[in-house]
């Protein structure tokens, strides 16, 4: 007690030697965990009401922390002349704050990976049709999972990176997942092909205009348009900033005052849908 | 690290409060008993007739909520889905929700139990139905690919915020011949679904989906505030361009719409007597 009093009396753990630092870090994390295993059956004790309001209330303090560090002020230099003119009193709470969500993020994942090797374990044990597949991935997730754990910890020194590990990390992320990747990504120039196909084909007369002003744009904007007339890549600019540009900008203004309805709808927890 | 806040330009933070009174006037007002209309959206009366070639094919359903990270555009998703749910529940049709976030499957995963409670067929959900793929943007639409392709899928929804994995999605469920049905707040991937989906439902038609879907009077009055808040926007537009047209785009009032500092700048002008 008397110890926890005196690292609480340095107001930061970080300026601990790194013993201290551990230990201390390990009783946040524990306590966490007893606050988070307490209080779920607390919450599956309370009825549906009861719960509801606890939600409805921590929702929305959550959101008026981030609405008031948006709204307020920031320079108060007029009242406190040392204070820092550029933030107001919430603002370094926003950082701990992005933690914290990255954090649930973090069990997410791992509540995501959880679910995936269920079910393909299940389907390899229950030998279910196309089971070969869900060995595949399993073998590959074991592998990958092994291989980038002991890189990571070769980066931090704490194992040795030996040419094994090197070989079999540089094997199975350089020269399979991102090529890999690359392979899908370019997939996309063949699938642009084939729905150019369908959409620019003349139908009606807005799909006439649509294939006509299509054609233009990507000539134009090529260097074949302008060798074959310098008018091509001044209206093919033209139709991008003053016909293009102005009909996204009014999408985003859509979409940006739907996002900004929806939240003040979950904020207040007036929205029924998944909540 | 600096954080954007409403002093950096106080007309964005008044016309955002003025938005948020706009829907909570009319959420209000619908609240109340309110007559409200809303305009027919092909896409979203294409879903009962899509779940209906599912069944009648039986063949799965897919619901893709994209890459999407967990926020209101994956509420919005998970709100969809699970109305598509309900209809499915009625019919036993199987379906299949691929997420390519974690925080979005675990949510799914209870929305998608919740439908099929609501629709008194709790014995229907199955947890392996609602799959995490991966949070690798090109994993995942494999991922997704495989799957449409495995299962021949009759119908394929995608509501969420994807990126350049769209039209991997939606060409493949092309090649099966889903009917497909995307809304996306994404604009630069709308023109890849257009060209290959059969409806498309475009910026903020995808928030007005709820409300179309499920009548509901919150929802639809919150519509009618962001037919306001558009308007607001449109005249604010307008103003924008007569006050460049006819006092150019340096002077105060141009300022204090359009820039960072541009309240100080226009406060500071009058105070002074007007000029610069």
């Amino acid at each position: 007690m008397h110890m926890l009093t005196n690292l609480m009396a340095q107001q930061t753990i970080w300026r601990l030697p790194e013993e201290s630092r551990i230990l201390f870090a390990t009783l946040i994390v524990l306590g966490a965990f007893v606050l988070v295993l307490g209080l779920v059956p607390v919450l599956q004790t309370l009825p549906p009401r009861g719960r509801r309001a606890i939600i409805v209330t921590v929702t929305f303090l959550a959101g008026l922390f981030f609405a008031a560090e948006f709204f307020l002020p920031v320079d108060w230099t007029a009242v406190f002349p040392k204070d820092d003119p550029k933030r107001n009193f919430l603002t370094p709470a926003i950082q701990p704050a992005q933690n914290v969500l990255q954090i649930i993020g973090a069990l997410a994942l791992g509540l995501g990976t959880f679910g995936l090797v269920r079910l393909h374990l299940r389907n390899a044990v229950q030998r279910r049709p196309q089971w070969g597949y869900s060995i595949v991935l399993l073998v590959s997730f074991v592998v990958m999972a092994i291989f980038s754990v002991l890189n990571t910890l070769a980066e931090k020194g704490i194992v040795a990176r030996d040419p094994l590990l090197q070989r079999g990390f540089s094997i199975l992320f350089d020269y399979t997942l991102l090529q890999l990747d690359a392979a899908m990504f370019s997939l996309v120039a063949f699938y642009i092909f084939s729905a150019a196909y369908r959409a620019f084909r003349i139908r009606s007369v807005e799909a006439s205009i649509l294939m006509f002003t299509a054609m233009l744009v990507m000539i134009g904007v090529v260097p074949l348009g302008a060798y074959i007339s310098p008018a091509l890549p001044a209206i093919a600019n033209w139709v991008l900033a003053y016909l293009n540009a102005p009909a996204q900008r009014a999408i985003e203004f859509g979409v940006g005052i739907g996002g900004l309805a929806m939240a003040i709808r979950l904020w207040l927890s007036l929205e029924r849908g998944v909540t | 690290m600096s954080y954007q806040h409403a002093q950096d330009n106080w007309f964005s933070a008044i016309l955002i409060g003025l938005i948020a009174l706009a829907v909570l006037v009319n959420i209000w007002r619908a609240r109340r008993g309110k007559e409200l209309y809303i305009r027919r959206i092909p896409g979203l009366d294409a879903i009962d007739e899509a779940i209906g070639r599912s069944t009648e094919l039986g063949r799965p359903v897919t619901m893709i909520p994209g890459m999407t990270d967990f926020g209101v555009v994956a509420v919005q998703a998970l709100t969809i889905f699970k109305y598509i749910t309900k209809q499915i529940a009625r019919f036993a049709t199987p379906m299949r929700l691929l997420s390519g976030n974690p925080t979005v499957f675990a949510v799914a995963q209870e929305a998608i139990y919740d439908a099929y409670n609501e629709a008194g067929r709790p014995d229907l959900y199955d947890a392996d139905s609602i799959r995490f793929l991966s949070d690798r943007q090109f994993a995942f639409a494999s991922g997704v690919a495989g799957l449409i392709q495995r299962e021949r899928v009759a119908a394929s929804f995608m509501f969420g915020e994807f990126f350049a994995e769209s039209l991997i999605f939606a060409e493949t469920g092309n090649m099966v011949g889903a009917i497909q049905i995307a809304g996306t707040v994404s604009f630069t991937q709308v023109p890849f679904f257009v060209a290959a989906c059969d409806y498309t439902i475009i910026g903020e038609e995808f928030y007005a989906t709820s409300a179309y879907l499920s009548r509901e009077p919150v929802l639809l009055g919150s519509l009618v505030g962001q037919d306001i808040a558009k308007l607001l926007f449109a005249l604010t537009t307008i103003g924008g361009v007569i006050a460049a047209s006819i006092a150019g785009t340096d002077a105060p009032i141009i300022k204090l719409l359009g820039q960072p500092g541009g309240w100080d700048a226009f406060w500071s002008s009058v105070l002074k007597g007007g000029g610069q």
